[in-house]
Parts: structure tokens; C-alpha cells; sequence
């Protein structure tokens, strides 16, 4: 749709001055109603409504319709009409409590690289005896899918949020709403749970082949099958041995990579910010997660070496939670 | 631009319902209106079904524009203006066919739904019949029903969405009740809009001709209906007299224009007892007032008598009117014959009936005076070879000779009409009236149906000394007619040659109700207007309430109302009370304002408090360790009070 550019100064336009409105009425039903826990009971007090463009289109057909019964004198007309006008205040309270009563809940949310969609799950549930319709979870253009809950029973609303930068990731707020029954009304209620996720640096796409087998810490490890040692992962380029495809790799990652063998003697590999040969700090970050992704993926002992920070070598979950943290909030006052 | 797809079915859901609820508003409609327009509604609802079932595409933007011209040029054509019921509707069928044309998303489907509405609305405005209540609550679930299919984005049951729109349809019809009887109606519209009532509305005209009562008896439709305060007259009493044709041209008989006469009461002298009754009168078209003859008051407004002591209204009646209304059975008219013009009363067309005359004349002749020149007519129609029926042939120009002399066979306005004319050619002044004779009582309901086929017409003489005298000649063929009305007639009648077979005993019965459950909704729901508004505000215990009053009640209880529905919606929606341990509990947490964690369970979040600084630790044993008891031991409820206290006992820091 193409749209004929706003004539005026910007900080007048109707978009503008809707998203300053917006947000003073965020700010107020904030700052009313506090930080809500992490389960939270939406009860009456803090659900709005308002109505929507089809209500205000039915409302003006209710009142063409009065006139005409009016004029014409027609009490079965009259009957039609007010039958429309007592469905409209009928449906404004069904619309309000189609929400009350509901049980908010943060589901929880996994960490991802940059770049990709951060996935926050609201666990919505209905104790009531009634179904509820059409309930979405939103947060501005940020918008789920729009289910029903069915009586005594739960689901999961996904907010999926577009990342561009690695740090912490905060969501202040998300709204409830529904427009059930005629989408005359709609009614929301705001949410104040101050949810945060990680956001991961995005993993570098070419990288050079980790530092293999660094015996920092003086601990080296003798094995017999010598040339077989695993070094490490770098990107796949011609001319390389289809045996040395880290096949398990590309099943995780789609990503072709080969794998690199050190020679008879290996150990844990470290990975140090400071040894990395960019100047740029985002370059060698994403460099180290993608070191840290594929050691993970081989079950390798690693050990990473920040400015300020040092992680021991080991492998598995934990580990790998801990650097991608570290990666991910490096130097966090910077910028973000 | 993108090549256009076809439709993705995603309509299927909710597209049959709504073409359902545009069928059902539409159904009313099509007796009134023009066949192609059916036809095209038909054709676009069945065409876009079929185009959502197949994922075709819908027809290109220049083709519907075209037909939108096509089909507007025609609804132009076919009622030449575009205001007005009939044309309004044909106008929103065909809104609705086109609309479906081009019918992609849910917010088209809104289009739909309010033109769906808005044909309902205008059926009502065509008929209001008992009926039609049930129709609008039809109707409307229909289109509820179809609209929450529309605005369902699950899968949801179609029974669901039907039971939630009966249950909000039912929430609201209280509240619509309260609107309905508090909203100010107003007496005058406040702007004039030409309804066409019911086609075929049927009534007296304001000429008489051969086969134009006759063609009324067939209608069952109802012309008034009459509450007696006191006694009721007898059915040979019942005669409501409408208009009074005196013009002649040989075939038919006209009268006056409607116009006021000052004088024309001045003229009549009333005798004998009074009656006093309630005409509710349908609506005519016409400005004619029926009245039991001879009408002494009429409380309409602006209603007059007219010379000929006919009563008519200043404008048409086009809306259900009721009005009292007082008669005098037994009087007399103009017995003092000074202004009668006479020439009015005694003229016949030249060269027409020459046969008739001659008769008259030769009959005039042997009686000795007028009274017995008259029973002898009479005594001719009753001793000879005449019929009394509902299907006369077709008579020609001489009508009253080939009535008299050949076919014989006739109603009552070919009676009237050949006993005036017999009268008048042998120089006694005589006019027609025509009106209402008998009419059904209603013992059920206590009051009287007359029906359109109770029109009648009968003749009036003038006599010296006696003025107007009324002779009803139909009573000397069909005297049934006049003493038992006409189902009476065609019951029992001589000359009945219509096939009416008695009706069973208990259908009779079935209709009196009806007829009783019509005439309350007529007068209780229809003409519920500022009269009847204001009386029942007065039985409510308002003195003299005014508009403001009843705007005000109306917001009350109005307002009690929706507290009521609101109340009703919070108990069914409201979740089930948890446990009082479980509220306990959630107080404790609440004074010691440190949140659980997710899945940690009462043993560790005490621990946990313990660690901390701010907890007393034996207060937090105590209440941790009542609750669980209270909660998971099998004598819980006994711990419940040692948990109150120990919850309400509880400070915070050491």
C-alpha cells in the first residue's frame, strides 16, 4: 500500500503521536499496577477495553436504526434495535471477562545467537469452568497466535522478537487481550514482569581453525592413535579429504566443516580473545562462539580466555552455558 | 502486482452461515420483489460457494463494476426511485449478491452481516405480524451465529458458536425489554418516507361497482376490531357505516370527496341508549372512520362528519389507529326535509336500465305509498327466484337490468345498488352505504373481528316525517347474512354457492385464539405509542410522567441491568476459590515479600528465608510446617486455626 508522505513536522504526525500516547498510557498502567509476579492472576481492575473500528461501525448502525424506528414508528423495529444495543453492552462485559480470572505465567525463554528470533513463552491458564476465546499475547507489532483456552486447561503463547546484537535482551512488558465475541470490543490487559533473555553473538560463518591442542596449562595427554587426534573444526574448502567432513556437524548445523587433527599429542584447547588476530572486538567474539559451538558439538574439553575472565577447560552444558554468558555480556556497558 | 490466486478456502468455515443469514433476512422479501433479483442472489450465493469449495477466483474488478451498473440500472427500472422500502430492499439484495462477488477476507463478511441486519429491518417495516417477532430472533441468531464463525481463528465447533450467541441473545433480551418499554416514543415521524404496506392490502374503495365487495369476501385479512364498554349490540345491529355514494352513471356508484360538514350532526336526532366502544382500526390508505351507525362522537383527531353523516379523518389512515367512539342504534336523519337537495338523490343516467325503471315505475304505481312500495321490492327479492352468492357473473353496461332480469344472481352491493335505482326511478330519494355489517365476536377475547369479508354494502331512503330510513335488501335474500354475519351466511346461507365447508369446532376455537393473541399483540406491541407509553408509566406510579422522567428510568434500569448481566458473567467466569491453606499461605508470602521461585518448593523457600536476614526462623518453621500439615495431612482442616494465627502472628526480621 503506498501512502502520500505526511506533510508536516514529523513529531505531529497521527503515527507519532499515537506512540507517545501509547507510551504514556504504558508508563501509567506501569507505574499503576507495579511489577507484576511471575504468575499473575489478571483480575478486573487491570484489564481495559475499548471499542474496536467494528464497534464503532455497529454502534452507528444501532443509531441509523433508532432513528428509523423512531420515524417510522415501528415497535418491531424498535425491538431489533435495542436487541442490537443490548447485545453490544452484553458483549463489552463478556468481552472484559473473557480475560479475568486468567493466570499469567512466563514459560520461559532459550537463549539464541543473534540474528535469530528470540522465542518468549507466556503460559496462560483458565481455571474457570468457561472457555475462553480468542486470546493472543502481544507486545506492540509483536504478536502470537490468537487460541482459545478451553476450561481448566493451559496454553503457550510464543512472542518471537528479532534480535540484532548479542547482551541482555529485556522485555518489560507484554500485553493479554481478546476480542471475543463480535470483535466490537477489544479488552487487554499490560503485564509488568520484567522478562530477560540472552542473546548469544552470532556465530562468525568463516573462521580460522582454533588454536590446536595448547598446553597452557602443562597438562598434556599421550595417545597412541596419534595422527587421529581432533583438533578442531574449520570451514570446508576444496581439496578437502570428504573423510575429514565433520558429518555429525553438518547434521546439527547444515554448515560444511572439516575437521582438523593435531598430531600425536593433544589436550584441551583454549580459545583466547586476546591471541585472535581482528581488531574487532564483535569479530573475535562471534569467532570465539563459533569455537565454543563446534567444540561443543565435538564433546571437547575447552577453555576460554577473556579479557577479565577465564573459564577452564572442560566440555558439556554447563560450560558451554557459561562462555556463550560471558560472550554474550562482554563488556556489557558498551552501547547497549 | 502479484498474479491473482485463487481463493484460499480459509472462508469456508463461516461463509455458509453467513450466506444462510443473508437467505433468511432476504425470505420476507421475495414475494415483493422482482424475480431476477432473486435469481441474482441465488446465482452469486451458489456461485461464490462453489468458488470458495474449488479454490477458484473470483470475477475480475471490471466485470463486477459492470454488474453493479447493470443490476442498479435495473432495480431503477423496476420501481423507478430508489427510497422506500420495496426498492431499499431490492436495492440491499443486490448489494449483498455483489458484495459476495467480491468477498475475500472476514472484514468483507462484516458487509455482509450488517446488510443482513439492515434486510431484516426492512422486512419489519413491511410486516409486523406475530410471526415476524419469532423471524427477528431468528434471523438475528443466524447472523450472531455466523458472526462469531467469522470471528473464530481456531477450529472451533459450530454448536459452540451457536450456543454462545443464544446465551448473549438471551443475556440481552431483558435489557432490550427495558429499552423497548422506557424509550420515549414520539407521536409524529420527523420526516415523511412512502411505506408500502403490504401489497394487496384490502379494503372498501370509494366506488362501488359489480364484483367489488364481492372480491373482498375471499380476504380473510382483518379490517378493525371493536371492544363494547357495556353490552354488545345484536349482529343485526352491527352496522358500520363507512362512506355514502349517491352518484349514479349506471354501472357504479361514487360519492363526496371527504370533506367537512359543521352541520351535519345538527341534522341527526339521536334516540334510545347510547353504545360506547373501541374501534381498532388496520390501516386503509383511506381517510374513511367506520362507526356504528349512526356515530354521535368519535374521539380521533381530526376527524369530522361529513353532509352525508359519513365520518372521515383530515389525512390518510396509514398506521393502526384506535379510537372510542359513541353510537346511537336507534335515530333519525334530516326528518325535516328542508335543505335535501333532492336532484342529488333522485338522478339516474339517461338511456341505461330502461328495464329497471319501467318496473319500478309499474310497482310505484300499485303500492299505495312509498313504505309499501318498498316492501314490495323487498318482497320481490325475497319471494323470487334471486340468489344470494359470492361468484355473480360478469354483467355488462345496462348492469342493474341484466342483474335484475336475467342473471339474478348477486351480492349485496347488486342488491343495494338495484334496490336504489328502483327507488329513485319511481321518485323516493335513496343512497348507497357502504361499511362493515357484523362482524365476529371474540368471546375469549371479549371483543369484535370484523374482517374485510364483513364488507357490505346496504341503501338508505328518505322518507317524509322519517328522514333517513336504512333498507339492506341483501337481508330480504340472505337474511343469515345480516343475523348471523357472514361466516353465518356462507355457513348456513340458501344461495352459498362458495365452497366453505363449517369449520371443526376445535379449529373454530383455534382461530378465536389466535385472533385474541393478534388483537394483544396489535394493541400491547404495535401500538405501544405515547398513549399507551404514558398510561403505563402511570400504572407504574409516575404522576404525569414526561419524557425526561422516562429517560431517566430508562438509564436506571437500564444500568441495574447490565450490573445484573455483569454480576452473572462474574459468577460463571469466576475461577474456583483455592484452598484456605493455599490463601494462607499466599498471605504469608505476600508479608514476607520475597517471591518464591519457580518450582521451589514451601521446605526450600523457608530454608532460603532462613539464609536470609530478614526472616524470623522459627516463625517461618512454624507457619512452613502448619501449612503443610493443613495442606497434605489427612486432619488438615485441624491445623487450618493454628495457621491463621500463626500467619497473622508472623513479623518480619528477627
Amino acid at each position: 500500500m503506498s501512502s502520500i508522505p505526511w506533510p508536516f513536522p514529523e513529531a505531529l504526525s497521527p503515527r507519532h503521536l499515537r506512540e507517545r500516547l501509547s507510551a504514556r498510557v504504558l508508563r501509567w498502567a506501569r507505574k499503576r499496577q507495579g511489577l507484576d509476579p511471575h504468575t499473575t492472576t489478571l483480575t478486573s481492575r487491570r484489564i481495559y477495553i475499548l471499542p474496536t473500528a467494528i464497534g464503532l461501525i455497529f454502534a452507528l448502525t444501532a443509531f441509523a436504526m433508532l432513528l428509523g424506528s423512531m420515524n417510522y414508528n415501528n415497535n418491531l423495529s424498535f425491538v431489533l434495535t435495542f436487541m442490537l444495543v443490548a447485545l453490544g453492552f452484553v458483549a463489552m462485559h463478556q468481552c472484559q471477562r473473557n480475560l479475568v480470572g486468567l493466570d499469567v505465567s512466563f514459560a520461559g525463554v532459550e537463549p539464541v545467537h543473534a540474528t535469530r528470533p528470540l522465542e518468549f513463552r507466556i503460559a496462560v491458564h483458565n481455571r474457570s469452568k468457561n472457555r475462553r476465546y480468542n486470546v493472543q499475547v502481544y507486545d506492540g507489532r509483536i504478536v502470537s497466535d490468537i487460541r482459545d483456552i478451553p476450561a481448566g486447561e493451559s496454553r503457550v503463547f510464543r512472542l518471537e522478537y528479532p534480535t540484532r546484537q548479542r547482551g541482555r535482551m529485556a522485555v518489560p512488558r507484554f500485553g493479554i487481550r481478546s476480542n471475543f465475541p463480535f470483535e466490537m470490543f477489544r479488552a487487554w490487559s499490560w503485564v509488568h514482569m520484567d522478562l530477560e533473555a540472552l542473546v548469544w553473538p552470532a556465530q562468525a560463518s568463516d573462521v580460522p581453525p582454533p588454536p590446536a591442542a595448547l598446553t597452557a596449562t602443562g597438562h598434556r595427554q599421550h595417545d597412541a592413535r596419534g595422527e587421529e587426534d581432533f583438533a578442531g573444526l574449520r570451514g570446508y574448502s576444496d581439496g578437502d579429504s570428504p573423510r575429514h567432513v565433520a558429518w555429525k556437524a553438518y547434521a546439527r548445523s547444515g554448515e560444511l566443516l572439516s575437521k582438523q587433527f593435531a598430531g600425536a599429542d593433544t589436550s584441551s584447547q583454549w580459545f583466547d580473545f586476546d591471541t585472535l588476530d581482528s581488531t574487532d572486538t564483535e569479530r573475535r567474539l562471534s569467532i570465539l562462539t563459533r569455537w565454543v559451538v563446534d567444540a561443543e558439538l565435538l564433546q571437547r574439553d575447552y577453555g576460554l580466555r577473556l579479557p577479565g575472565h577465564e573459564f577452564p577447560p572442560a566440555h558439556g552444558d554447563a560450560q558451554r552455558q557459561a562462555c556463550l554468558r560471558a560472550l554474550a555480556l562482554f563488556d556489557e556497558k558498551r552501547g547497549s | 502486482m502479484s498474479r491473482r490466486s485463487g481463493t484460499d478456502g480459509s472462508l469456508l468455515a463461516s461463509l455458509p452461515w453467513t450466506l444462510l443469514a443473508l437467505a433468511f433476512s432476504l425470505l420476507p422479501h421475495v414475494p415483493f420483489l422482482p424475480i431476477w433479483i432473486t435469481v441474482a442472489f441465488i446465482v452469486c450465493a451458489g456461485g461464490r460457494w462453489l468458488v470458495e469449495l474449488r479454490r477458484w477466483r473470483l470475477p475480475p474488478a471490471w466485470m463486477r463494476i459492470a454488474l453493479s451498473l447493470a443490476c442498479f440500472i435495473g432495480v431503477l427500472a423496476s420501481y423507478e426511485a430508489v427510497s422506500g422500502v420495496g426498492p431499499g430492499s431490492a436495492l440491499l439484495a443486490i448489494m449483498a449478491a455483489l458484495k459476495l462477488m467480491e468477498t475475500r477476507q472476514r472484514r468483507d463478511q462484516f458487509v455482509l452481516l450488517f446488510i443482513s441486519i439492515f434486510l431484516v429491518m426492512a422486512a419489519l417495516l413491511r410486516e409486523q405480524h406475530l410471526w415476524s417477532l419469532l423471524y427477528l430472533f431468528i434471523a438475528l441468531l443466524i447472523t450472531m451465529t455466523a458472526w462469531l464463525q467469522m470471528a473464530t481463528r481456531e477450529n472451533r465447533r459450530l454448536s459452540d458458536s451457536f450456543r454462545t450467541s443464544a446465551r448473549l441473545m438471551l443475556y440481552s433480551a431483558p435489557l432490550m425489554l427495558a429499552m423497548w418499554v422506557f424509550f420515549p416514543r414520539i407521536a409524529t415521524p420527523f420526516w415523511a418516507v412512502p411505506i408500502d404496506t403490504s401489497a394487496g392490502t384490502t379494503g372498501l374503495s370509494d366506488t362501488m361497482s359489480p364484483g367489488d365487495i364481492s372480491s373482498l369476501s375471499a380476504s380473510d385479512a382483518l379490517a378493525f376490531r371493536v371492544q363494547f364498554a357495556d353490552a354488545v349490540p345484536p349482529p343485526r345491529d352491527r352496522y358500520w357505516r363507512g362512506l355514502v355514494l349517491h352518484r349514479f352513471n349506471g354501472r357504479s356508484w361514487t360519492g363526496l370527496e371527504a370533506t367537512p360538514d359543521w352541520g351535519a350532526r345538527k341534522r341527526i336526532e339521536y334516540l334510545g341508549e347510547p353504545v360506547a366502544y373501541t374501534v381498532t382500526l388496520e390501516p386503509t390508505g383511506q381517510q374513511w372512520v367506520f362507526a356504528l351507525d349512526i356515530p354521535y362522537e368519535v374521539t380521533l383527531e381530526r376527524t369530522f362528519m361529513g353532509p352525508q353523516q359519513q365520518m372521515a379523518r383530515a389525512q390518510p389512515i396509514d398506521q393502526r389507529i384506535a379510537y372510542a367512539a359513541v353510537s346511537y342504534p336507534r335515530y333519525r336523519v334530516e326528518h325535516a326535509a328542508g335543505r335535501l337537495p333532492r336532484s342529488w338523490y333522485l338522478h339516474l343516467p339517461e338511456n341505461s336500465n330502461p328495464r329497471t325503471l319501467q318496473l319500478a315505475r309499474e310497482l310505484r304505481e300499485q303500492a299505495g305509498n312509498d313504505q309499501d312500495f318498498i316492501d314490495e321490492v323487498l318482497r320481490r327479492f325475497h319471494e323470487q327466484e334471486y340468489f344470494y352468492t359470492l361468484q355473480p357473473p360478469a354483467l355488462g353496461r345496462d348492469a342493474v337490468d341484466e342483474f335484475l332480469f336475467e342473471s339474478r344472481r348477486g351480492f349485496c352491493e347488486h342488491y343495494a345498488s338495484a334496490f336504489a335505482v328502483m327507488m329513485r326511478a319511481a321518485g323516493v330519494p335513496s343512497r348507497v352505504v357502504l361499511g362493515y355489517q357484523g362482524g365476529e365476536w371474540n368471546p375469549l377475547g371479549n371483543h369484535l373481528t370484523v374482517r374485510q369479508s364483513d364488507a357490505h354494502a346496504w341503501t338508505e331512503v328518505w322518507l317524509e316525517q322519517r328522514g333517513w330510513v336504512r333498507v339492506d335488501p341483501t337481508a330480504a335474500v340472505a337474511p343469515e347474512r345480516i343475523e348471523d354475519g357472514m361466516s353465518g351466511a356462507m355457513i348456513n346461507g340458501s344461495g352459498a354457492s362458495w365452497g366453505l365447508n363449517a369449520p371443526a369446532m376445535w379449529l373454530h376455537n383455534l382461530t378465536l385464539t389466535w385472533d385474541i393473541l393478534n388483537a394483544q399483540w396489535n394493541d400491547w406491541v404495535l401500538g405501544y405509542g405515547p398513549d399507551k407509553q404514558f398510561s403505563f408509566m402511570e400504572w407504574l406510579g409516575m404522576d404525569e410522567p414526561d419524557w425526561q422522567q422516562m429517560v431517566l428510568t430508562l438509564i436506571g434500569v437500564v444500568m441495574f441491568l447490565v450490573a445484573l448481566i455483569s454480576l452473572l458473567l462474574i459468577r460463571r467466569y469466576r475461577p474456583p476459590a483455592t484452598d484456605t491453606a493455599a490463601q494462607l499461605y499466599a498471605r504469608f508470602v505476600r508479608k514476607v515479600g520475597v517471591q518464591p521461585a519457580r518450582g521451589e518448593t514451601p521446605l526450600e523457600y523457608a530454608a532460603r528465608l532462613k539464609d536470609s536476614d530478614t526472616a524470623d526462623p522459627q516463625a517461618v518453621d512454624d507457619v512452613t510446617a502448619l501449612y503443610l500439615q493443613s495442606r497434605y495431612s489427612s486432619k488438615g482442616d485441624s491445623a487450618l486455626p493454628q495457621l491463621a494465627t500463626a500467619v497473622n502472628n508472623y513479623r518480619n526480621g528477627r
